[in-house]
């Protein structure tokens, strides 16, 4: 089996207050796979991201990136290839231009200046913002924000890209939007995860889901294993996404044969339909 | 640095409300009195967005900002009301002609210090007396106020010389974000310290004026302000909470910060604008031509 890019082994992390925030977190999280976590407030989804960002400093466990352990010294390697897109963008945009956002990371990379312009135009063009590049932040709207916030962490070139709740304050235009963009970085390569309680987006779109739950991992598997297991789902507070709720009644009363193919998204759901008539 | 970030953000929610408050009574007075000098978001809001829509705004800042200065000195140096109708016709000409902003804006926005400037200059062409003595004089009841007409004449003259000035200052600030206004003072070796305290400070003010406009919002909305002791009340638990808010937030952002790579140096990427040979003969022809109206009128 392939070495896996990020591996966490008993991470440990208590809030400042006594309040445990990880407790004893394991997981690989291999190279390309598109993982969406799931869990309810509080589970400890985004404490996990800024552990494993090293933003948060846990108190025992782990974390090899590539196969190295990170430690003191190369936390900034592992910062440099794994970015997190905040869930609030207003939290996240420091600068006053757009431009200036998002050279801010390429620029504490220390990289030459060609190469921050070179880079913060390729993450411009990439989210399709290149017409307000010299707007400042306050009077962007809060899809165009979100869209700031993503091409901040491209001008990164993280390979692994966090995405902490994206779905939260976007209309439905700019989600759809966000999923374009998620699909295109897949084809790149990119190792994706993202935080959700859309449960719909998560069965659509994710490879692999992650359940949180009072800072433990209880189930991690595939879209259909986890959704199909109902201790898992009553114990992080989860419904059932509806597209597999459907078909699981329409199988229920015979409608459609019991293929085990499940319809993932609308279309296929669509074309599956069409074919019984 | 993280202290840092709290404090100013501390120092802050106390301005923005503030500000906040000071902006709400304005634009309560506009809309009783329809006046057009009068914005809705106070003064600073207005000002950064002319300065973002200028059509002068691609001129190179360095530019700017040493031409102000140096109209500025000028004007205070030469001392002479020639020079001053000059610069502020000058001012006028580069902000409206060239920067597309419209006389009443201009004007809203030229007008903001003529309280202090009135106030001041009144003290000195006028000057009181128990006797009828100098070239005017009204009675007030025991007291005379006098003055003449060579102190009319400095009044007037230091108006001309304060608006000339402040034209000069408002030619930059209309036309400069406050970004490429502290990439320029940065340039001017301002400590490194001053200049990220600027840089996030003007970052932070619109935040924190949003949040506290949420909060107002969501106070009035539950009747928050409906007579003058719930209004206090309500002050207060939102300053309180705006104190909270932006200890919050500044951790949020510190976090964000660390997360791309942030190792205690805040640097922006500047655009570089170039410098354009006409502007600069220009400038140096309209400054020689103010010496030469001070020489003649001497």
């Amino acid at each position: 089996m392939k070495e896996p890019i990020l591996r966490v082994r008993d991470l440990y992390y208590v809030y400042g207050n006594g309040q445990i925030g990880l407790d004893g977190v394991n997981i690989d999280i291999n190279e390309g796979e598109k993982i969406a976590v799931i869990g309810s407030n509080g589970a400890g989804k985004s404490t996990f991201f800024l552990n494993v960002n090293g933003v948060l400093k846990a108190e025992s466990g782990e974390i090899s990136y590539r196969g190295t352990m990170i430690n003191k010294k190369n936390l900034k390697e592992l910062r440099k290839n794994i970015g997190i897109v905040f869930q609030d963008a207003d939290n996240q945009i420091i600068a006053s231009t757009v431009r200036a956002e998002v050279a801010f990371g390429p620029m504490n990379l220390k990289l030459p200046k060609e190469e921050v312009i070179k880079r913060v135009d390729e993450a411009l063009t990439y989210m399709d913002i290149m017409d307000f590049k010299d707007r400042p932040p306050h009077y962007l709207s809060g899809g165009e924000k979100k869209k700031v916030s993503i091409a901040d962490i491209i001008a990164m070139k993280s390979e692994i890209i966090i995405f902490d709740e994206p779905t939260v304050a976007l209309d439905p235009l700019n989600a759809e939007m966000l999923e374009v963009v998620l699909s295109k970085l897949s084809r790149e390569e990119k190792t994706i995860l993202i935080s959700t309680h859309d449960v719909d987006f998560a069965y659509r779109w994710a490879e692999r889901i992650i359940v949180f739950c009072q800072g433990k991992i209880i189930a991690d598997g595939s879209p259909l294993e986890i959704f199909q297991n109902e201790e898992v789902l009553k114990r992080s507070n989860l419904k059932q996404p509806m597209l597999l709720n459907v078909y699981e009644s329409l199988v229920e009363k015979h409608l459609i044969a019991d293929e085990k193919i499940y319809p993932r998204s609308i279309e296929v759901f669509q074309k599956m339909i069409q074919a019984i008539k | 640095m993280r202290e840092i970030i709290l404090f100013v953000l501390g120092v802050l929610a106390v301005v923005v409300l503030l500000m906040a408050v000071v902006g709400q009574h304005h634009s309560q007075d506009g809309k009783h009195h329809h006046h057009k000098i009068g914005h809705k978001h106070g003064e600073g809001f207005v000002i950064d967005m002319h300065a973002y829509a200028s059509k002068i705004r691609g001129w190179n800042p360095t530019f700017k900002v040493s031409l102000a200065t140096v109209l500025l000195i000028l004007c205070i140096a030469l001392n002479n009301p020639y020079v001053s109708v000059a610069v502020l016709i000058a001012m006028a000409y580069l902000t409206m002609v060239k920067g597309g902003l419209s006389v009443n804006e201009y004007l809203s926005v030229l007008m903001i210090p003529i309280a202090f400037i009135l106030l001041g200059t009144l003290a000195i062409a006028i000057e009181f007396s128990f006797d009828p003595i100098g070239q005017y004089h009204l009675h007030c009841g025991f007291f005379y106020i006098y003055t003449s007409q060579e102190k009319l004449k400095e009044m007037i003259f230091l108006i001309l010389k304060v608006f000339a000035a402040v034209s000069a200052l408002q030619m930059m600030t209309l036309s400069t974000p406050s970004s490429e206004i502290i990439s320029v003072m940065r340039k001017a070796h301002v400590p490194k310290l001053i200049i990220e305290l600027m840089n996030i400070i003007y970052r932070y003010i619109f935040i924190l004026l949003d949040v506290y406009s949420k909060m107002k919002n969501s106070a009035d909305s539950r009747q928050g302000y409906c007579d003058f002791k719930t209004s206090c009340y309500t002050f207060g638990g939102i300053a309180g909470n705006m104190l909270i808010i932006s200890l919050k937030k500044a951790n949020a952002y510190y976090d964000a910060m660390e997360a791309r790579c942030y190792d205690g140096e805040i640097i922006f990427l500047e655009e570089e604008k170039k410098f354009e040979i006409n502007q600069i003969i220009m400038a140096v022809i309209f400054v020689a031509v103010l010496f030469l109206l001070w020489g003649f009128t001497k």
